[in-house]
């Protein structure tokens, strides 16, 4: 149903896709999960032409969508999008919402579509916020509607954009509710989410995105519960670990400190141990030049029960801890204190320091 | 909203409890003996708080382009110097002690002190020169023929005649020429300036007086038939440059430096300049005040509105002012529409066009526009005045619409046409169903304002010789030298009008609301 081959998307000099291949059946639900940045957003917008791809071809039902004959609004008509902020027409009513499509882009008349929209909306739970505006509705269901707004063109396909992400844990549920449902009546949709319990029992595929190519795919269980690559491993582990890219020595400080603070939380971490991993991370940022950019990672390891940190920069930047140099000052003697063991080494053109946190 | 009128109300009350001294006694408004009030003026000279002795230091007011002005700029250097568009202003000026003296013709002055017991003439006169028809260069035919009948109505007495009728009994039943020429004879089109009675002023919604009667019977017998144009005196020479009008008449004299610009006739009539000042508190004499607040407004109510069906005037100017609006609004609209279709434009020049368009109406003041597209730019097409105002206004409103248009666009969410396209819109079609309700709300609130701002500033077309609102409470003014009752009638008018046309907008802009 949907075939993309060597899929190319650049924003200026930014590389976001680099070689999207990919085969969607007619049924399949697809959940596209992967670390903020790797184009999963861009791929999907790209399938419906919002964002214009750079190279490569996409073919709808056989059709290619590129060719420049192509019909696009035709081919949007068959495939809703739903988006992450919901975008519904303000100045509509939830019920106009949801008939303005089949009225002016389908021919269908005041009544027959206020008939289809009515059965849509009672379809989300909504029936009773028909004549309501979108300003009165709340997060959650606004996404409903947007859904029905989607189903009132009767597409073959609908693309998902994050559609829990903009709102509160307490609404995630209704909205997740109204996608599994339409999953069981067969629709084929391309999901893209951060929920991975929801992608997992929802999907009948997985796609990891990851350095602008589908990295891996497979089955709910075969990439959930067996990775195969490095980094998808790493992804799915990611519940245990915290990521954050500093650039520059004008890093923001206190976003990194707080998400330490909520991983630590989420983990229940004893607040001495959230205290020496606040501790640590500061006397290593003091000591390690910040100039070339950083990757910071930080690992829980359940079996182990050990807390690691890793730090990732460019090679270039030369042993810090290495033996020529003696732990002078008070900063590397902190954390000489505070960490079990430090390796410093270098991979390729990558200086990794790994320390592991006392218990 | 009631708090506003009552407090224009409150305005009104103060405005007449403090100038409710200088109305006429209706005796004399109607010019029953100009002699006769030259008498009780002269002795009233003398009792005239200034003398005169200091006008070398004095602040001296002058009308704007008038002999008057060039003479007080060359013989007093020290003095400060004041210019005003209209005799009334300069008479307010003179009361609110802004300044000492106001120069301006014999005939003027004699009616002004005749209408305010507060002003006085000092006694000596300046500049004999006399005053001629003002002719466009080049028409030497026109000047020789206009000279011919000047030169017989000399002879024959007739325009000795014409002008004592006019300086002492008012122009009597004057109502055109004796022998007029057919409707559709030949028409010379002529500047006047008619604030000026009794030389060229409105009476019973017509511009009558001496000059008027004078130009009419020159026309009459050369054939031609008498079209006027009533602009501000300073923009006479304007229109006869730029071919708007052929001669002009107004008291004009004859100046070298005019010369340069015009032809002139031979002269017709000597008007001196004199000098016109307040008088001091004790010099005001008994006066019959003791009137009350409503016998005065009652009294302002019948000279300006209802003696000589004045109300006409004020409701031809309102239909103007109304027309303008109106047209330049729906115009601006439209203009200002496709305006920010190519400011939006990715063309760059399309794009460039239009900013520069945007920033030359932005710019530069509307009034400079108004005058330039008059006199300069649709000089040679003789389109109307009213016209041309529509047009200047709808240009600057579409420059402003334009704008507001463009903000309000772009500040509807871009994830709204997202979802318009993504549903199988295409672009245009998300922009006339998605977009473009949404950018109306936004904007209807400023519109609004525009629309409004509009309406008053249509009040400057008095300068292109349109007769609006605002020209026709000069008009009155210049005849019942009543400073404020006509203004007073015009800001309210204007004030309900801001208001109608509010709820009108506000009334679209609940159906577009509430509708789909």
């Amino acid at each position: 149903m949907i075939r993309v081959e060597h899929l190319k998307k650049n924003f200026g000099q930014l590389e976001v896709l680099r070689d999207v291949n990919a085969n969607i059946a007619k049924g399949e639900v697809i959940s596209i999960i992967g670390p903020s940045g790797t184009g999963k957003s861009t791929f999907l917008r790209c399938l419906n032409l919002l964002d214009q791809p750079s190279g490569g071809e996409i073919f709808i039902e056989n059709e290619n969508i590129l060719n420049k004959k192509a019909n696009v609004a035709k081919i949007r008509q068959k495939m809703g999008m739903v988006f992450q902020h919901f975008y519904l027409f303000d100045h509509l009513t939830v019920l106009q919402n949801v008939t303005i499509g089949p009225m002016k882009l389908r021919d269908k008349s005041k009544v027959e579509a206020a008939e289809r929209g009515m059965e849509l909306l009672k379809m989300v739970g909504l029936a009773e916020k028909a004549d309501a505006y979108p300003r009165n509705l709340s997060g959650g269901q606004k996404q409903r509607v947007a859904i029905a707004r989607c189903l009132s063109m009767d597409p073959r396909i609908i693309l998902f954009d994050e559609p829990t992400s903009a709102l509160d844990p307490t609404m995630v549920s209704e909205v997740l509710g109204v996608i599994r449902s339409l999953a069981k009546q067969g629709m084929t949709m391309v999901i893209v989410t951060h929920e991975m319990s929801f992608a997992r029992d929802v999907s009948t595929r997985i796609f990891y995105m990851d350095e602008g190519v589908i990295y891996e795919e497979g089955t709910p269980e075969q990439l959930f519960d067996n990775p195969q690559r490095e980094k998808t491993r790493i992804f799915i582990n990611r519940i245990r670990n915290l990521e954050y890219r500093i650039n520059s020595p004008d890093y923001d400080l206190y976003a990194l400190n707080s998400e330490i603070e909520a991983f630590c939380q989420k983990h229940f971490f004893s607040p001495k141990m959230q205290h020496n991993i606040l501790l640590l991370t500061e006397e290593c940022l003091q000591v390690v030049p910040l100039t070339g950019g950083l990757d910071y990672l930080l690992t829980y390891s359940e079996k182990s029960s050990q807390v690691s940190l890793r730090l990732i920069l460019p090679a270039s930047t030369g042993m810090i801890f290495g033996a020529d140099k003696e732990p002078d000052t008070i900063s590397l003697a902190i954390i000489n204190g505070l960490t079990e063991s430090l390796t410093e080494s270098v991979v390729d053109d990558s200086l990794i320091i790994e320390m592991i946190l006392k218990k | 909203m009631t708090t506003h009128i009552i407090g224009f109300l409150f305005l009104l009350a103060t405005l007449f409890s403090g100038c409710g001294d200088k109305d006429a006694k209706p005796t004399h408004t109607d010019g029953s003996s100009v002699v006769a009030s030259e008498k009780n003026l002269a002795k009233s000279d003398g009792r005239a708080t200034k003398d005169g002795s200091d006008l070398e230091t004095a602040r001296i007011g002058a009308m704007t382009g008038t002999i008057g002005e060039f003479y007080v700029e060359e013989h007093f250097l020290d003095a400060k110097h004041l210019l005003f568009d209209d005799i009334n202003d300069a008479i307010v000026a003179l009361r609110s002690k802004q300044v000492d003296y106001v120069i301006t013709a014999y005939t003027t002055a004699l009616l002004a002190s005749k209408h305010n017991k507060d002003i006085g003439l000092l006694p000596k006169k300046y500049i004999n020169e006399p005053a001629a028809v003002a002719v466009r260069k080049g028409n030497y035919e026109l000047v020789e023929k206009m000279n011919a009948v000047i030169h017989r109505m000399k002879e024959d007495g007739s325009l000795a005649d014409l002008i004592e009728r006019w300086l002492e009994q008012d122009g009597g039943e004057y109502d055109g020429p004796k022998k007029p020429a057919g409707a559709d004879a030949p028409v010379l089109k002529v500047g006047v300036a008619a604030n000026r009675e009794p030389m060229c002023f409105v009476r019973r919604n017509k511009i009558v007086g001496l000059d008027c009667e004078l130009i009419e019977t020159i026309a009459a017998d050369m054939g031609m038939r008498v079209e006027y144009m009533d602009m501000k005196f300073s923009a006479l020479i304007n229109a006869i440059e730029s071919g708007r009008a052929e001669v002009i008449i107004s008291n004009f004299t004859v100046t070298e430096e005019r010369r340069e610009k015009v032809l002139f006739t031979e002269d017709y009539f000597t008007n001196p300049q004199i000098m016109i000042t307040l008088k001091g508190a004790d010099d005001m004499g008994q006066d019959d005040d003791a009137s009350g607040f409503f016998v005065k407004i009652k009294k302002s109510f019948y000279n300006n509105l209802i003696r000589e069906n004045r109300w006409k005037l004020i409701v031809e100017g309102l239909k103007a002012t109304l027309i303008i609006t109106l047209f330049a609004a729906l115009l601006g609209t439209i203009i200002g529409a496709l305006v920010c279709a190519m400011r939006m434009s990715r063309n760059r020049l399309i794009n460039g066009i239009a900013r520069v368009y945007i920033d030359i109406m932005r710019g530069t003041p509307l009034l400079v526009m108004l005058m330039i597209l008059f006199y300069v730019v649709f000089a040679s097409t003789g389109l109307s005045a009213m016209i041309v105002a529509i047009i200047t206004f709808a240009l600057n409103m579409a420059a402003y619409s334009s704008e507001m248009f463009r903000t309000s666009i772009e500040s509807v969410d871009p994830g709204q046409k997202e979802a318009g396209l993504s549903m199988g819109f295409t672009k245009v079609r998300t922009f006339i169903y998605i977009i473009l309700p949404q950018a109306v709300r936004k904007v209807i609130p400023i519109y609004k304002g525009e629309v409004i701002s509009l309406l008053k500033m249509t009040s400057i077309v008095g300068y292109i010789a349109v007769v609006d609102l605002t020209k026709a409470s000069d008009i009155i003014r210049s005849r019942t030298f009543d400073a404020f009752f006509p203004l007073i009638v015009v800001a309210i008018i204007y004030f309900l009008l801001s208001w109608l046309l509010g709820v009108g907008i506000d009334y679209i802009n609940q159906k577009v609301s509430s509708a789909k």
